[in-house]
């Protein structure tokens, strides 16, 4: 027992070891501010990446960008201005939440239009069912012939036993 | 045909057409949102001579094809000798140097380090700059919305950015990209 909570201990340390290294590189006067840089490098894009977010980034603008949020939250910008500025100067694209327009809208309304699609072809499945009845009858007829069949069979196996 | 088959159908030609054209498309592509607005303000050094500072006004009266460029980055020395013909043909190009390495975050290389790298690199490959615009700490590079080296601006005689390229300029980008501009506006320049 003791050495299950010295390694969970150790797990913890070592595990917020990272935030500590952000916080000693990024000194900021506030947990409010600590909150926010923690938030904007998670959802700030680095731009230069395919798709990577700028905490986890070491690309040049990447770094750059990081120390600008830390200038800008230093400087007392709040968390919206500061993603306006980062959009006004790498485009929407830089932040992982996209704005509701003309081009982005469709990804509101696809999983709004397949969950229609899907509740559609769900109900119309089941009127189908009354067709699937006959298929039933039909299906009976067989096994009656297949019952048929296994006699069939069974005579014939015990045609081959007489001989 | 009944609809239980015609939507699914559907709805897997709508996905074949929008893989297909992702196909073509390139994920490195964005549009830039520098395109119509004024260079933003600055006031950085000159490369080779401290002492000489550059303002946005230096992009007034002239087009001017502001190269972002550095001597560690490789793709910009593979565009040099293009761009040394394109302003022997009149075109004026500007260098902003984009600085990486005296960065305390990198490893660091003093300033007279840098100027003799350019020096050698440009009397290597060729000279296409009027001057460098020195931007030690990416100051400019971030208000213009650099990733990295090599990127290039047209900026217009009013010092509005007409034009933004990401990557190398090669005969290709440049007819299609920069050359349009200077065809309907300065009939007289270039060619």
């Amino acid at each position: 027992m003791f050495r299950l909570l010295l390694m969970f201990f150790a797990f913890s340390v070592l595990t917020s070891f990272h935030v500590l290294a952000v916080e000693e590189r990024y000194p900021l006067q506030t947990k409010q501010q600590q909150v926010w840089f923690q938030e904007l490098t998670a959802d700030l894009r680095c731009p230069k990446c395919q798709n990577q977010n700028i905490a986890d980034s070491n690309a040049t603008v990447s770094i750059d960008m990081k120390r600008k949020v830390h200038a800008l939250l230093l400087e007392g910008k709040s968390k919206q201005e500061i993603v306006g500025y980062m959009k006004q100067r790498y485009g929407d694209f830089v932040y992982y939440q996209p704005p509701v327009n003309q081009t982005t809208i469709f990804l509101w309304l696809i999983p709004c239009l397949a969950l229609i699609i899907a509740i559609w072809l769900f109900f119309s499945r089941r009127g189908e069912k009354v067709q699937s009845e006959i298929v039933d009858e039909n299906v009976d007829h067989i096994d009656e012939l297949l019952l048929s069949m296994d006699d069939d069979s069974t005579h014939q196996d015990n045609g081959d036993q007489g001989k | 045909m009944p609809t239980s088959k015609i939507v699914p159908l559907g709805l897997f030609l709508l996905l074949a057409i929008l893989l297909f054209n992702g196909l073509f498309s390139d994920p490195a592509h964005r549009d830039s949102p520098f395109i119509g607005r004024e260079v933003p303000t600055f006031n950085l050094p000159d490369l080779m001579d401290r002492e000489i500072k550059y303002q946005a006004s230096t992009f007034n009266n002239h087009y001017t094809l502001l190269n972002v460029w550095g001597t560690w980055c490789l793709t910009c020395k593979v565009e040099l000798p293009y761009l040394t013909r394109l302003s022997e043909s009149g075109v004026r190009i500007v260098g902003l140097y984009y600085e990486q390495d005296s960065d305390p975050m990198f490893k660091s290389q003093t300033l007279p380090q840098v100027q003799a790298d350019v020096t050698q690199t440009l009397i290597q490959l060729g000279n296409p700059f009027e001057f460098n615009i020195y931007d030690e700490y990416r100051d400019l590079s971030f208000d213009l919305g650099v990733t990295g080296a090599p990127e290039s601006f047209l900026i217009d005689p009013n010092g509005v950015i007409v034009a933004h390229h990401v990557g190398d300029i090669n005969d290709r980008v440049w007819q299609s990209v920069f050359a349009p501009h200077f065809l309907t506006n300065t009939s007289n320049r270039g060619d």
